[in-house]
């Protein structure tokens, strides 16, 4: 037991990261993971291959405020989206999307009207 | 949502709303505290098995097969896994869930992943309290997984009905070291990997050092979670120690003593915190350097200026004239 700190009534910001299609491509998001962690959040990692509806049961589970998708094999505007639909279908509003990975300049504003913000490529810059 | 529905959707098990109760829980807070005390007459049902050992040594796998076969048997199964906080940003990497996903997946069975908070003992302060939730939620089984700190992780005998310590061959000249710490709180101990060379060696090590605690012999199982080999002789195990418990009495008054101690700690952590907090994080501190009074005195004087508490009480150090 240690005493004293940690008594505050908040919780850190929740993150689940997650590649959801058929890509190996995971040093990103693991960069990304422990960027997170050092601003100090909580970060789940989903895994390499989880599906789109797997992400979604997590989300909720785990209770997160936000999921970080990241695909670098082109497949973002079908899997991002299958996972804001299924979101939706289960009725969740309360949890932001953000994407990234390797995502064409001209896909940027169709993935921002479904609703996935960010969307960051090579060289994003992390907090030190 | 408001408290009541809270209550409502735990009493009905409804796994939207757990999830969000056992984020208010992590809150520990005021409401928290609320829920709590409105869902305490659901609890008492669930057994709860706490995984405890060594980083590395196959724990989360283990539960994943563990949660599934449990499942079939037709038991609700849900599980809590606490991962350590970074010291430095108060951030947390939670890693055991991936362990496990495919057959969370399969089997719809609840999980959450738990930061420790900075709290030692390889357990947060709030894992007692998640437990209540799912307790209430109607769940045969609660399977914890600790922080995995070896010897430190001592928590888990208040909080577990059946403490199964795992271990796996290879650790070499630690487990020597682990042993001293972890052969007293284990109920059943499984040396896992035993695909592993050596293996037989570290079951029969620690089948040597096992002994009989307050009626209890625990038990000792290999398996090998690559092929899920041993884990109906673990299962016998836990049966042979959840009946052993409930005959017994059990643990529900050790680990009812052991929470109000946690509590009892907490406000009084709170209340010195709010009269004292100013000073350890606003720089209050500052303004009493002085070269000529040693750092002691200086935390005694303000205690005792600022405590009402020290008013009426000798503070202890104090020189008394
Ligand atoms: C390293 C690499 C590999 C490694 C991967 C190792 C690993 N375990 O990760 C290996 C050699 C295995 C590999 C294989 C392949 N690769 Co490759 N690979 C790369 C390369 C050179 C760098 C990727 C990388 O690791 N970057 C470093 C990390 C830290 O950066 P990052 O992933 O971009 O992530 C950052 C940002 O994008 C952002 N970010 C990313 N995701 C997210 C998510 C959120 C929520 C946020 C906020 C931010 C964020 O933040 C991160 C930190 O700054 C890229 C080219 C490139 N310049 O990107 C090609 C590239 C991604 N690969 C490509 C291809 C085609 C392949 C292969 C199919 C075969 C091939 N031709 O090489 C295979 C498929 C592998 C598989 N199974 O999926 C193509 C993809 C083309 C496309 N999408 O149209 C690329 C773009 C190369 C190219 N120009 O052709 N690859
Ligand atoms: N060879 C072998 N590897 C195993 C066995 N069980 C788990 N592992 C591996 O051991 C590593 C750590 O497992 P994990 O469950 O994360 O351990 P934890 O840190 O104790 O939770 C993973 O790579 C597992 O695949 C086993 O029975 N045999
Ligand atoms: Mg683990």
């Amino acid at each position: 037991m240690e005493a004293g700190k940690n008594l505050s009534s908040s919780r850190p910001i929740k993150v689940l990261l997650a590649k959801p299609a058929i890509d190996g491509h995971d040093r990103g998001i693991f960069v990304l993971a422990r960027a997170l962690r050092d601003a100090g959040m909580d970060v789940i990692y989903a895994g390499l291959l989880p599906t789109p509806e797997q992400v979604v049961d997590i989300a909720i589970s785990e209770d997160v405020d936000v999921i970080g998708l990241s695909l670098l094999n082109g497949a973002h505007m079908t899997a991002f989206k299958k996972v804001v639909d299924l979101l939706k279908e289960r009725g969740v509003d309360d949890i932001a999307v953000v994407g990234g990975g390797i995502i064409p300049d001209d896909d940027k504003p169709k993935l921002e009207a479904i609703g996935v913000t960010g969307n960051y490529g090579p060289g994003t810059p992390l907090p030190p | 949502m408001d408290t009541r529905s809270i209550i409502e959707g735990i009493a009905s098990h409804d796994p939207r709303i757990i999830a969000r109760a056992i984020s208010i829980i992590e809150e520990d807070n005021e409401r928290s505290y609320e829920i709590i005390r409105a869902i305490y007459g659901m609890t008492g049902h669930a057994h709860i098995l706490g995984i405890t050992g060594p980083p590395g040594v196959g724990k989360s796998t283990m539960i994943g097969i563990l949660s599934r076969k449990l499942t079939e048997m037709g038991k609700k199964v849900s599980i809590l896994a606490v991962d350590a906080s970074s010291p430095f940003s108060g951030g947390t990497i939670l890693g055991n869930r991936i362990r496990m996903q495919d057959t969370l997946s399969k089997y719809g069975i609840y999980m959450r992943s738990v930061s420790n908070r900075g709290m030692t003992g390889g357990l947060s302060r709030s894992t007692w309290n998640m437990v209540k939730i799912l307790d209430a939620a109607g769940n045969d089984f609660i399977i914890i997984e600790t922080v995995g700190a070896g010897q430190s992780d001592i928590d888990i005998v208040y909080l577990a009905d059946t403490v199964i310590v795992t271990l796996a061959p290879g650790l070499g000249d630690s487990i020597q070291a682990i042993k001293s710490g972890m052969m007293e709180i284990g109920d059943i101990f499984v040396i896992n990997k035993m695909d592993r060379e050596d293996s037989f060696f570290a079951l029969k090590d620690i089948m040597d050092n096992v002994y009989e605690r307050n009626g209890w012999m625990p038990r000792v199982v290999g398996t090998n979670s690559l092929k899920g080999e041993g884990y109906g002789e673990l299962i016998r195990a836990i049966e042979e120690h959840r009946v052993f418990t409930e005959k017994n009495d059990g643990k529900k008054k050790i680990r009812y003593r052991e929470e109000v101690r946690l509590a009892l700690s907490r406000i009084i952590d709170r209340s010195v915190w709010r009269e004292f907090g100013r000073f350890l994080e606003n720089g209050e501190i500052d303004g009493y350097y002085d070269e000529h009074v040693d750092p002691n005195t200086v935390a005694m004087e303000i205690f005792r200026e600022n405590s009402a508490f020290a008013h009426s009480h000798s503070v202890e150090g104090r020189v008394e004239s």
